[in-house]
């Protein structure tokens, strides 16, 4: 049947391969194309998502879980809340200027031309369908656990145990950079918890207990006569308060 | 409503760029009925409080200004309708203090034994109510369980389950049917068992304690300065009950029944015990946790528990003295009796708080003003300063623990 | 043809398709889209029917706990099709949005939530042979897309349009990401007590009795279990972690505007995430899909010809209609276990009140992660020391192909060579690979019955 020699003349990997890229390449567009900046936030998700099930055709499957926990499931999450939590109305759209679009395009097309040549320079990459197929006939274990991966970040590289000298000679894989990152992530997190911290001043809420019993005590000194002037006390309080924000608010309305 | 744009206490006004303005209302699943609050808020904490009455309003006060006392009785049970046994009380007391009319020792008895029952079935409201508003279902169904059982002896009693005209000014529109007094004994042999129940799922869940200790702290002083009465000021370690503080003619109604006003003692820091010695042994009454503070939500709502369990031991008492006594169940006045002139002020204990009734007379059958005291409109005061600085998440919490009726409120 | 994509049953089936019905003798990418259309199919009727199931039995549970009945009308007497009138019901709703939302992503965010609970049951082995697709990092992968469904709630609570919802989106997509943290470290204690990501391998070496199930393999992997419960609820935002929904509060959170069929499919995402958690911990703590009496084991080798049993794993003894018999009554395990966890949660739900963000937020990090943290470092202790454990698993034995290198390249070394890295060093008795013989089989390790010693690549 005609049909089924067109619809056979597609290798299945090349299929689901464009299928995943197009979403990938349609939705980095959109990105760009879009002037609504929640949208984009949104439509770089599906295109990451995507690019992750790129790493799952070519048999990565951690890298594709990795892709979908850190990139898609971290960094597009906290990408997601900083632009919610900002996009009021003045500043959905992002209008860019002409001269933005002239220096993006010089810098995405260089990369682009760059990749391109890359893409096809490489020789052994250039017979697609005999690439596609050695790919598609990794049955190795290799390419699909994590425990080569995660022996090779503790020191020992599995695939190299072949050579003697990777076992006398102590080879120790990835271990350095791993401990390396490690220790980085680590004085990152505290980097951030401090600067995260809620800031103590002088007239800075103190927990709830705490202003309970501070609030008990003051009103136990107190008299008859005193309950009255406090209550004009209170509401001066509030005059006082709310004359400073109404001289915020008309500095704010001159800016 | 107008503004004076200079006024400060107008929370509309100058709202910063990093706070919100929510309004939580009139139709909201945690207030108490319609009751409209404004919150400013930056997301999380808030910083005032500001709430709106009068959705409930119906000129009930205006409305007596044209009936007679008997033909008002019913609009005081659509104040506080969850607990209309003690409104109609409260007003037939000061109908009763005006026309210095006396009652048989039986209506005596009676209404004792019908207030406290009320009193049982509208706490079992706000406890049930409260532990909804925290997002807990059940204990709201199982006390409704219990409290279907007191309206339908209500039922017996006077033909209506909410709004029941039942205590007017001269006594009750009708004795209690036969067989009553034995039904409610049932009822309250079945109900103590369920006590610890509502214990186990509230007072001494721990959820609920980090929910409600140590929110909402109001000093003595702070509820005194607002006019907070009944459980709510209890609650803050005021002992003030008018059935022992009150009025003369409202405290004879309570003589020769044992009972004590429900506040923690200051030096032992204990909650009188009821005694029922009917109760086993291994019943204990749940400690106070020590995140508790006196004055929070928790200890408001642990007063009207064991309000409830000296309801129970009441309504023991005035049963038996009930079937003791002599006379009849007080026949009511007649409808256009005439009112003398003059003025008559009564303020009764009623679930809520401290419910009053104002009566003035020009001499004519119809009253020339009547005025409703309400409980609530006080506790709910209160809300605006307890509130400041709390978690937006803390607010039906304090509110729920005021336990309002916005019936009461609007009237 | 082997293929990286699909599963080996999947491939058998898409084979079997297009060499007899189609006529062809190798599948084209037609037949692998079918046959991942059907799997896909069949996973959505696990959710949906579940959802089904999971909202009669939320509202029968939850009438008794309160001292009522629940549905009895619609269907005959217990109002088993009262999910479907209110299904019926929902999607004759008007279908409105709201004026000031973001209407593209307001329609879309329903669907990312449940395409998030759906996607992650693809890794889901429901029995040995039963699962969409054989990824052998599938506890990653699991933990990877729950954690996206918080992209459908953002969405749902911004494009809203209303403050109250972006309130509730908020608190909720800080509660789900919060509570990743002990989740993935509860969920670390039975990998690396059992040594493998592949579901299917931890499930396997939880056969036989239910002393081998790694909830009974330390003390502290018991409590552990218990940790991961309480993240798992709070990562499906159920009661007492449910301020998303807080009905008393926030009206409905981040679905306040939300109506008809869109809320529905919020919901089923929901049961649908309600019920992964429970068939994950089910598989890491709880068995999986054997019986806690060994019925599986038995009907194996009641049907096992003894001809093939030394030559091989004991399934391929027997016929495979035995197989075939064994995976229904896995099946049929792991849905039991996993409706017991969801209805644990219901119980909770109907039972407690409700926590404070702040309160969530405490328990999440001065509670769960301290426990889980050491639980962690308790079961790592126990397994390295090699503690009494109530367990026959044996975790040393790697078996996958590039440690068969490792036994023939160290062939004849008889001593243990310091210069080597921990992790070479295999010098406990359980195993024996350096000694460049075969692992000795314990006949009577269920472990070897299964075809754990034996696996080959997949």
């Amino acid at each position: 049947m005609g049909i089924l020699a067109a619809v056979n003349s597609v290798y299945w990997h090349e299929f689901f391969f464009m299928l995943f890229a197009g979403i990938s390449v349609v939705f980095a567009v959109c990105v760009l194309l879009t002037q609504n900046i929640v949208r984009m936030a949104f439509y770089l998700v599906l295109s990451l998502g995507s690019t992750a099930g790129l790493f799952f055709l070519a048999g990565a499957e951690f890298v594709g879980a990795m892709q979908l926990m850190i990139y898609v499931g971290g960094t597009l999450v906290l990408l997601i809340f900083g632009v919610m939590l900002t996009a009021q109305q003045r500043y959905i759209k992002m209008n860019t200027h002409p001269t933005d679009w002239v220096l993006a395009t010089i810098v995405g097309g260089s990369l682009l031309v760059l990749l391109i040549g890359a893409a096809t320079g490489v020789d052994s990459w250039k017979d697609a369908s005999a690439s596609t197929k050695a790919l598609t006939t990794l049955d190795a274990d290799d390419a699909r656990t994590a425990t080569p991966l995660g022996l090779a970040l503790t020191g020992v590289r599995v695939d190299k145990l072949d050579t003697d000298s990777a076992l006398t000679n102590g080879q120790s894989g990835y271990l350095l950079p791993f401990i390396i990152v490690s220790v980085h992530l680590l004085v990152v997190l505290i980097g951030a918890a401090y600067m995260a911290r809620t800031k103590r001043s002088a007239t800075a809420p103190v927990g709830r207990a705490e202003r309970a019993r501070l609030n008990i005590m003051q009103m136990e000194h107190e008299t008859d006569d005193v309950v009255y002037s406090a209550s004009k006390q209170s509401s001066s309080s509030l005059l006082n308060s709310g004359q400073d924000q109404a001289e915020e608010s008309t500095d704010e309305a001159e800016e | 409503m107008s503004t004076k744009v200079d006024d400060p206490r107008i929370i509309e006004f100058d709202v910063r760029t990093d706070e919100m303005l929510i309004n939580m209302g009139p139709q909201h699943p945690s207030t108490h009925g319609v009751l409209r609050l404004i919150l400013r808020t930056d997301g999380e904490i808030v910083s005032e409080v500001e709430p709106h009455l009068g959705y409930l309003h119906r000129c009930a006060e205006k409305i007596g200004e044209n009936l007679t006392p008997r033909q008002w009785v019913p609009y005081t049970d659509r104040m506080d309708y969850l607990a209309g046994m003690n409104m109609n009380l409260g007003w037939a007391l000061v109908v009763e203090k005006l026309l210095e009319h006396d009652l048989p020792e039986k209506a005596r008895h009676l209404r004792v034994v019908i207030s406290e029952m009320g009193r049982i079935a509208s706490h079992l409201v706000g406890m049930g109510a409260y532990g909804l508003d925290l997002g807990t279902f059940s204990p709201f169904l199982y006390a409704f369980r219990e409290r279907e059982k007191i309206l339908d002896l209500f039922e017996k009693a006077c033909g209506a389950r909410l709004t029941y005209s039942y205590l007017t000014p001269g006594g009750a529109t009708g004795d209690l049917p036969p067989g009553w007094v034995d039904e409610c004994r049932d009822f309250l042999a079945q109900f103590k068992p369920c006590i610890p129940e509502f214990h186990e799922l509230l007072t001494n869940n721990q959820i609920f304690i980090s929910r409600t200790a140590g929110i909402g702290v109001m000093s003595a002083a702070t509820a005194i300065s607002y006019g907070c009465t009944g459980p709510v000021l209890r609650g803050s370690g005021v002992p003030y009950d008018l059935r022992f503080n009150g009025e003369e003619r409202y405290t004879e109604m309570y003589e020769g029944y044992q009972f004590d006003v429900i506040v923690q003692d200051p030096e032992t820091g204990k909650y009188p015990d009821p005694h029922l010695e009917e109760f086993d042994d291994d019943l204990d009454y749940p400690e106070i946790p020590k995140e508790a503070i006196l004055g929070d939500c928790w200890h408001r709502f642990y007063v009207r528990m064991l309000e409830v369990v000296q309801a129970i031991r009441l309504v023991e008492q005035a049963l038996d003295k009930y079937e003791s006594a002599s006379g009849d169940w007080g026949q009511p006045i007649k409808l256009t009796q005439k009112l003398p002139k003059g003025e008559a002020y009564l303020e009764t204990e009623a679930p809520r708080g401290q419910m009053g009734f104002y009566l003035v007379s020009t001499g004519d059958s119809i009253p020339w003003r009547v005025r409703a005291r309400s409980s609530c409109f006080c506790n709910l005061s209160v809300t605006s300063e307890l509130c400041r600085g709390t978690l937006l998440a803390d607010v039906p919490a304090i509110v729920g623990s005021l336990d309002v009726v916005m019936g009461e409120i609007d009237r | 043809m082997r293929g990286s994509l699909v599963s080996t049953g999947a491939s058998t089936v898409t084979e079997f398709i297009s060499q007899n019905i189609f006529g062809l003798d190798d599948p084209n990418w037609f037949m692998y889209l079918l046959c991942g259309v059907i799997a896909a199919v069949l996973v959505l009727h696990v959710i949906a029917v579940g959802a089904l199931f999971f909202i009669w039995a939320e509202r029968k549970i939850a009438g008794r706990i309160q001292d009522r009945l629940g549905p009895t009308r619609v269907g005959g007497k217990f109002g088993w099709l009262q999910t479907l009138a209110d299904g019926v019901k929902l999607i004759a709703k008007e279908d409105f949005v709201p004026r000031d939302a973001d209407a593209p992503l307001f329609k879309v965010a329903p669907y990312i939530a449940f395409a998030a609970s759906f996607a992650a049951f693809l890794a889901l082995p429901f029995a040995d042979g039963a699962v969409a697709h054989q990824v052998n990092t599938a506890v990653f992968f699991v933990l990877a897309v729950l954690g996206l469904e918080v992209f459908g709630v953002i969405l749902a609570g911004y494009a809203s349009g209303s403050k109250w919802s972006l309130f509730g989106a908020m608190r909720e997509a800080a509660q789900v990401v919060s509570y990743e943290v002990p989740l993935g470290m509860c969920v670390v204690i039975p990998v690396f007590v059992a040594g493998t990501m592949n579901l299917t391998t931890i499930g396997e070496m939880q056969a036989g009795w239910f002393n081998n199930w790694l909830v009974f393999h330390d003390p502290f992997t018991f409590i552990a279990a218990i940790v991961y419960f309480t993240c798992a609820t709070a990562s499906v935002n159920r009661a007492p972690f449910d301020l998303a929904e807080a009905e008393s509060e926030l009206v409905a959170g981040f679905h306040t505007e939300y109506s008809g069929l869109r809320w529905s499919f919020f919901f089923m995402a929901e049961y649908g995430s309600m019920f992964l958690v429970s068939a994950l911990a089910s598989i890491l703590f709880f068995g999986g899909w054997h019986p806690p009496i060994p019925i599986d084991i038995w009907i194996l080798e009641a049907f096992a010809d003894p001809d093939l049993v030394a030559a091989g794993p004991l399934k391929d003894a027997v016929p495979s209609l035995v197989t075939f018999l064994v995976m229904l009554i896995g099946i049929a395990t792991l849905v039991a276990k996993s409706v017991i966890g969801v209805i644990v949660m219901m119980w909770v739900r109907w039972t407690f009140p409700r926590l404070r963000i702040d309160q969530v937020m405490a328990t999440c990090l001065k509670y769960c992660v301290p426990i889980a943290a050491v639980c962690f470092v308790g079961s790592m202790t126990w397994e390295t020391l090699d503690l009494p454990s109530m367990n026959t698993i044996n975790r040393y034995e790697v078996h996958e192909d590039w440690s068969e290198d490792l036994a023939v390249s160290t062939a004849g070394q008889d001593e243990v060579d310091p210069d080597l890295p921990e992790d070479e060093n295999y010098d406990d008795e359980s195993s024996d690979v350096m000694d460049g013989e075969e692992a000795p089989i314990e006949e009577d390790s269920v472990a070897v019955q299964n075809g754990l010693l034996l696996q080959e690549g997949e």
